[in-house]
Protein backbone atom coordinates (compact mmCIF):
# COMPACT_ATOMS: atom_id res chain seq x y z
CA UNK A 1 0.00 0.00 0.00
CA UNK A 2 3.16 1.95 1.10
CA UNK A 3 4.48 2.45 -3.13
CA UNK A 4 0.80 3.46 -4.15
CA UNK A 5 0.89 5.80 -1.57
CA UNK A 6 3.94 7.76 -1.79
CA UNK A 7 3.39 7.57 -6.10
CA UNK A 8 0.09 9.71 -5.45
CA UNK A 9 2.33 12.59 -3.38
CA UNK A 10 4.48 13.49 -6.38
CA UNK A 11 1.99 16.34 -7.99
CA UNK A 12 2.13 18.35 -4.61
CA UNK A 13 4.07 21.35 -3.04
CA UNK A 14 6.68 20.37 -0.87
CA UNK A 15 5.20 21.12 2.37
CA UNK A 16 2.01 19.33 1.60
CA UNK A 17 4.44 16.21 0.53
CA UNK A 18 6.09 16.36 3.91
CA UNK A 19 3.08 16.61 6.05
CA UNK A 20 1.13 13.54 3.90
CA UNK A 21 4.14 12.09 4.55
CA UNK A 22 4.46 12.34 8.35
CA UNK A 23 1.14 11.15 8.16
CA UNK A 24 1.39 7.97 6.14
CA UNK A 25 4.31 7.09 8.52
CA UNK A 26 2.03 7.99 11.91
CA UNK A 27 -0.85 5.71 10.15
CA UNK A 28 1.42 3.11 9.14
CA UNK A 29 2.52 2.51 12.88
CA UNK A 30 -0.74 2.86 14.02
CA UNK A 31 -2.41 0.60 11.77
CA UNK A 32 0.76 -1.93 12.54
CA UNK A 33 -0.39 -1.57 16.27
CA UNK A 34 -3.85 -2.02 15.53
CA UNK A 35 -2.98 -5.47 13.36
CA UNK A 36 -0.98 -6.38 16.12
CA UNK A 37 -3.70 -6.38 18.68
CA UNK A 38 -6.44 -7.96 16.32
CA UNK A 39 -4.18 -10.50 15.67
CA UNK A 40 -3.25 -11.60 18.68
CA UNK A 41 -7.01 -11.70 20.20
CA UNK A 42 -8.06 -13.47 16.68
CA UNK A 43 -5.39 -16.40 17.11
CA UNK A 44 -6.21 -16.84 21.35
CA UNK A 45 -9.90 -16.96 20.49
CA UNK A 46 -9.56 -19.74 17.91
CA UNK A 47 -6.53 -21.58 19.18
CA UNK A 48 -6.92 -21.24 23.38
CA UNK A 49 -10.17 -23.19 24.86
CA UNK A 50 -8.22 -24.86 27.79
CA UNK A 51 -7.59 -23.57 30.90
CA UNK A 52 -6.84 -26.47 32.59
CA UNK A 53 -2.91 -25.81 32.37
CA UNK A 54 -1.53 -22.14 32.78
CA UNK A 55 1.31 -22.53 30.19
CA UNK A 56 0.76 -23.17 26.22
CA UNK A 57 0.72 -27.00 25.13
CA UNK A 58 2.61 -27.80 22.27
CA UNK A 59 -0.46 -28.31 19.92
CA UNK A 60 -1.68 -24.69 21.40
CA UNK A 61 1.94 -23.19 20.15
CA UNK A 62 1.70 -24.84 16.33
CA UNK A 63 -2.03 -23.57 16.19
CA UNK A 64 -1.03 -19.75 16.84
CA UNK A 65 2.02 -20.16 14.35
CA UNK A 66 -0.09 -20.97 11.73
CA UNK A 67 -3.05 -18.88 12.51
CA UNK A 68 -0.38 -15.47 12.72
CA UNK A 69 1.79 -16.86 9.21
CA UNK A 70 -2.16 -17.51 7.55
CA UNK A 71 -3.27 -13.98 8.45
CA UNK A 72 -0.31 -12.41 7.50
CA UNK A 73 -0.15 -13.78 4.29
CA UNK A 74 -3.94 -13.41 3.24
CA UNK A 75 -3.63 -10.00 4.60
CA UNK A 76 -0.90 -9.89 1.99
CA UNK A 77 -3.03 -11.15 -0.73
CA UNK A 78 -5.95 -8.94 0.04
CA UNK A 79 -3.17 -5.99 -0.21
CA UNK A 80 -2.29 -7.47 -4.17
CA UNK A 81 -6.16 -7.44 -5.13
CA UNK A 82 -7.30 -4.42 -3.19
CA UNK A 83 -3.78 -2.14 -5.07
CA UNK A 84 -5.02 -3.60 -8.35
CA UNK A 85 -8.46 -2.18 -7.75
CA UNK A 86 -7.29 0.79 -6.46
CA UNK A 87 -5.21 1.43 -10.17
CA UNK A 88 -8.34 0.21 -11.89
CA UNK A 89 -10.76 2.76 -10.27
CA UNK A 90 -8.10 5.06 -10.24
CA UNK A 91 -7.92 4.89 -14.37
CA UNK A 92 -11.46 4.45 -14.86
CA UNK A 93 -12.32 8.05 -13.09
CA UNK B 1 -9.61 16.25 2.79
CA UNK B 2 -6.47 13.36 1.33
CA UNK B 3 -5.98 13.31 5.25
CA UNK B 4 -9.50 12.13 5.58
CA UNK B 5 -9.29 10.22 2.30
CA UNK B 6 -6.49 8.21 3.64
CA UNK B 7 -8.23 7.01 6.62
CA UNK B 8 -10.72 5.76 5.07
CA UNK B 9 -8.60 3.77 2.52
CA UNK B 10 -6.60 2.20 5.62
CA UNK B 11 -10.12 1.68 7.38
CA UNK B 12 -11.38 -0.24 4.31
CA UNK B 13 -8.24 -2.15 3.94
CA UNK B 14 -8.38 -3.52 7.61
CA UNK B 15 -12.40 -4.48 7.79
CA UNK B 16 -11.86 -6.12 4.16
CA UNK B 17 -9.16 -8.69 5.50
CA UNK B 18 -10.83 -9.24 8.73
CA UNK B 19 -13.93 -9.97 6.76
CA UNK B 20 -12.53 -11.99 4.14
CA UNK B 21 -10.50 -13.76 6.12
CA UNK B 22 -13.28 -14.70 8.41
CA UNK B 23 -15.24 -15.90 5.51
CA UNK B 24 -12.78 -17.82 3.96
CA UNK B 25 -10.28 -19.19 6.08
CA UNK B 26 -11.03 -22.72 7.57
CA UNK B 27 -10.28 -21.53 11.68
CA UNK B 28 -9.10 -25.13 12.31
CA UNK B 29 -5.46 -23.76 10.80
CA UNK B 30 -4.38 -27.29 9.62
CA UNK B 31 -1.45 -25.53 8.20
CA UNK B 32 0.28 -22.22 7.74
CA UNK B 33 -0.01 -22.01 4.07
CA UNK B 34 -3.11 -20.79 1.78
CA UNK B 35 -4.66 -23.50 -0.13
CA UNK B 36 -6.22 -23.46 -3.45
CA UNK B 37 -9.60 -22.81 -2.61
CA UNK B 38 -8.63 -19.96 -0.05
CA UNK B 39 -7.05 -18.40 -2.41
CA UNK B 40 -9.91 -18.17 -4.91
CA UNK B 41 -11.93 -17.78 -1.94
CA UNK B 42 -10.10 -14.47 -0.77
CA UNK B 43 -10.24 -13.04 -4.60
CA UNK B 44 -13.61 -13.33 -5.00
CA UNK B 45 -14.23 -12.50 -1.45
CA UNK B 46 -12.02 -9.14 -2.39
CA UNK B 47 -14.01 -8.34 -5.67
CA UNK B 48 -17.10 -8.29 -4.28
CA UNK B 49 -16.61 -6.57 -1.08
CA UNK B 50 -15.01 -4.16 -3.70
CA UNK B 51 -18.44 -3.50 -5.54
CA UNK B 52 -20.63 -3.32 -2.70
CA UNK B 53 -18.44 -0.55 -1.43
CA UNK B 54 -18.69 1.02 -4.40
CA UNK B 55 -22.80 0.35 -5.16
CA UNK B 56 -23.08 1.90 -1.67
CA UNK B 57 -20.66 4.38 -2.36
CA UNK B 58 -22.45 5.62 -5.10
CA UNK B 59 -26.48 5.02 -2.96
CA UNK B 60 -24.82 7.44 -0.42
CA UNK B 61 -23.66 10.12 -2.92
CA UNK B 62 -26.84 10.20 -5.00
CA UNK B 63 -29.56 9.88 -2.50
CA UNK B 64 -27.80 12.27 -0.31
CA UNK B 65 -28.18 11.24 3.76
CA UNK B 66 -30.04 7.83 4.15
CA UNK B 67 -33.37 7.93 4.89
CA UNK B 68 -33.79 7.90 8.76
Amino acid sequence: MDKNMLAALEGLPEEDKARMSAMIDHLQLRDSLRMYNSLVERCFTDCIDNFTRKTLQKQEETCVTRCAEKFLKHSMRVGMRFAELNSQAATQD
Amino acid sequence: MAETEMEYRVELFNRLAQTCFNKCVDKRYKESELNMGENSCIDRCVSKYWQVNSMIGQMLSAGGRPPM
